[in-house]
């Protein structure tokens, strides 16, 4: 192995470790703003460090130091504490770890190597995440029952209840996206969905499979426990369900498994649907033949961008009635420079790279960045749909989500595999 | 060798785990440690380089099935004071290890006279999804359908029973 070798090792097992970590962060702060939006109202603006909010994510720090100091209570009936203080950790670790095989870049070409840009390089792919995605469920039943708690269990009940029987659907649906794709490993998925459909269509998946794209969102916000889905914590009937006696740390290990799963599961659905890391029109091959002038595009838009940007914060980050020294003010003003900052950084990046570095190694790794910043763009969106289902409809009945489970879906995507593979058969 | 320290770490977690499914009182217990053993058996499939069946390991056996068991512990909600009293365990225990020792003498004497065969390393594609399914649907077809019609039949008839108790209410 050489040292080139290694560092990729740790920068691809540290991108799957601390990626769905900090966007447990992104996705608080989404879900608290998001939810203002959709009410009409402001959200998390006041908690700040210095006169700095940052447009609220400061809230999450406050949040956090919050939940650090809270006394970490194991109430006095529960008699099976190991169980106890598993469950959250594994409600958690396998959301981590069900991320790992997902691709966040194209096979890295570096002299005669090949990196697969994947944490753990596995090619079973989808297999990887239904069996880890599988052992979720012993979190939840753990919770429910080492509670000893009648809201507890039963919140358990219902939510093991729903994840098991949504995962059916789930894997249906990847069936026929199997048939399609004649593969099971996700980087093959990734590259196969860079063609272009009568040469001028991107071939996602979600053209190729209208109908399982909507099976498998559905089943994975059931999966994910969200609402529509989020009998499990109905908080009108049984409290909060299977956390109900959890606090501080433990209980934190539970919402941020929550946001974890959300994060992992809005990245398996770009990935099987919405062509992964692919951009539209540019595969790898495309990128890399016109690197130089991709690079002076990019160059050409960061300013743009950033002149909106800096306008737009302009023109919000401003007190709403009459200040002296408006401290927003003097705080979006340093907002600005460092938005400006960013610009420059990024044109000397690529100014550098113009001049030294084009051709060669340079391109592919040029082309790995774009890749993953349009990965993560694609997942933020997702992850944003979570939030917009979950402030836009109500939840539902749990005989409603039983039904919709096995009357509706499951038909659904059994009739789905069979046109698919009919389909699949009439055209090789 | 890294790979010996897994292997040696894995059967040493099957062991303990079967052991505990045997020894622990609690149902809950009992098949969260047989959850261990079913890990540690696709962890020595995976050591063995059989990539799918380390997967269906753990999706069907780990993963669909003891979550299923484990949910069906929870519906039940046993407590300590609804076990049996079982008194006198360890004696039916050591009476059963005296009943299986001459067996297992026997396995341990056959898997030592095992003919030496030479070991030699699987092809790049050994036991990927590809290579299992093409022997699976040319060599094994037959026997596969039947087992598939078994389940169908498992399934069909598990159907017919929950609906008959719902009509003679």
């Amino acid at each position: 192995m050489t040292s080139l070798d290694i560092l990729l090792i740790i920068v691809r097992v540290a991108f799957g470790a601390f990626v769905p970590l900090c966007f447990v962060a992104v996705c608080v702060w989404m879900e608290r703003r998001g939810a203002a939006f959709f009410q009409d109202r402001s959200g998390p603006n006041r908690a700040n460090i210095m006169g700095f909010r940052a447009g609220g994510l400061i809230q999450n720090l406050a949040d956090a130091v919050k939940l650090f100091f809270k006394e970490d209570i194991i109430p006095g009936h529960i008699k099976h504490k190991f169980y106890f203080v598993l469950a959250p950790m594994i409600v958690c670790v396998t959301a981590l770890v069900s991320f790992a095989v997902v691709p966040f870049a194209d096979t890295l070409v570096l002299g005669d190597r090949e990196y697969v840009m994947q944490a753990i390089p596995m090619d079973i792919g989808i297999l990887w995440f239904l069996a880890i995605a599988g052992f979720a469920v012993y979190g939840i039943i753990l919770a429910g029952w080492s509670s000893h708690n009648k809201y507890g269990v039963l919140g358990g009940l219902r939510s093991a209840a729903q994840v098991i029987s949504y995962e059916i659907p789930m894997g249906l649906a990847i069936i026929s996206l199997l048939v399609v794709y004649g593969t099971v490993n996700l980087s093959e998925m990734a590259q196969f969905q860079g063609q272009l459909l009568f040469g001028f269509i991107p071939m996602w998946g979600v053209l190729l499979q209208p109908l399982g794209v909507i099976i498998f969102i559905i089943a994975a916000f059931a999966e994910a426990n969200r609402t529509p889905f989020d009998l499990a914590e109905g908080e009108s009937e049984i409290v909060a369900g299977y956390h109900v006696e959890y606090s501080g740390m433990k209980f934190t290990i539970f919402f941020m498994g929550e946001y974890v799963a959300m994060f992992t599961s809005s990245a398996i659905i770009v990935t099987l649907y919405f062509g992964g890391y692919q951009i539209p029109w540019f595969n790898t091959a495309t990128l890399l033949k016109f690197a130089v002038p991709v690079a002076l595009l990019v160059m050409a838009a960061v300013p743009v961008i950033g002149k909106f940007v800096a306008a737009w914060i302009r023109k919000n980050n401003v007190s709403h009635y009459d200040r002296e020294n408006d401290p927003r003010v003097r705080e979006a003003n340093v907002y600005i420079k460092i938005v400006w900052g960013l610009v420059i950084l990024v044109e000397a990046i690529f100014f550098l790279y113009l001049v030294f570095a084009s051709g060669g190694a340079a391109d592919h790794i040029l082309v790995a960045l774009l890749q993953v910043c349009t990965f993560l763009a694609k997942t933020t969106f997702m992850c944003f749909v979570y939030v917009w289902v979950r402030w836009t409809l109500p939840r539902f009945r749990y005989d409603q989500l039983q039904k919709l489970g096995w009357n509706i879906l499951l038909p659904l995507s059994l009739l789905n595999i069979f046109v698919t593979s009919a389909i699949v058969v009439a055209l090789s | 060798m890294f790979a010996d320290g897994l292997f040696i770490l894995f059967t040493v977690f099957a062991v303990v785990g079967a052991a505990g499914l045997v020894l622990f009182k609690h149902p809950m217990n009992g098949a969260m440690s047989f959850v261990v053993t079913l890990i540690a058996l696709a962890g020595l499939y995976a050591l063995l380089n059989a990539k799918l069946i380390f997967a269906i390991q753990l999706i069907v056996y780990a993963g669909a099935i003891m979550s299923l068991i484990i949910f069906i512990i929870m519906f039940l909600n046993i407590q300590e004071e609804d076990l049996p009293a079982e008194e006198g365990r360890f004696k039916y225990l050591i009476g059963g290890v005296i009943v299986v020792a001459p067996v297992g003498m026997l396995l341990t004497k056959a898997v030592n006279s095992l003919p030496g065969s030479e070991a030699t390393i699987a092809g790049a594609g050994f036991g990927g999804v590809k290579e299992v399914g093409v022997k699976l649907f040319t060599e094994w077809l037959l026997p596969f359908e039947i087992v598939s019609i078994l389940l169908l039949v498992s399934l069909v008839g598990a159907v017919v029973l929950a609906g008959k108790r719902g009509t003679n209410k």
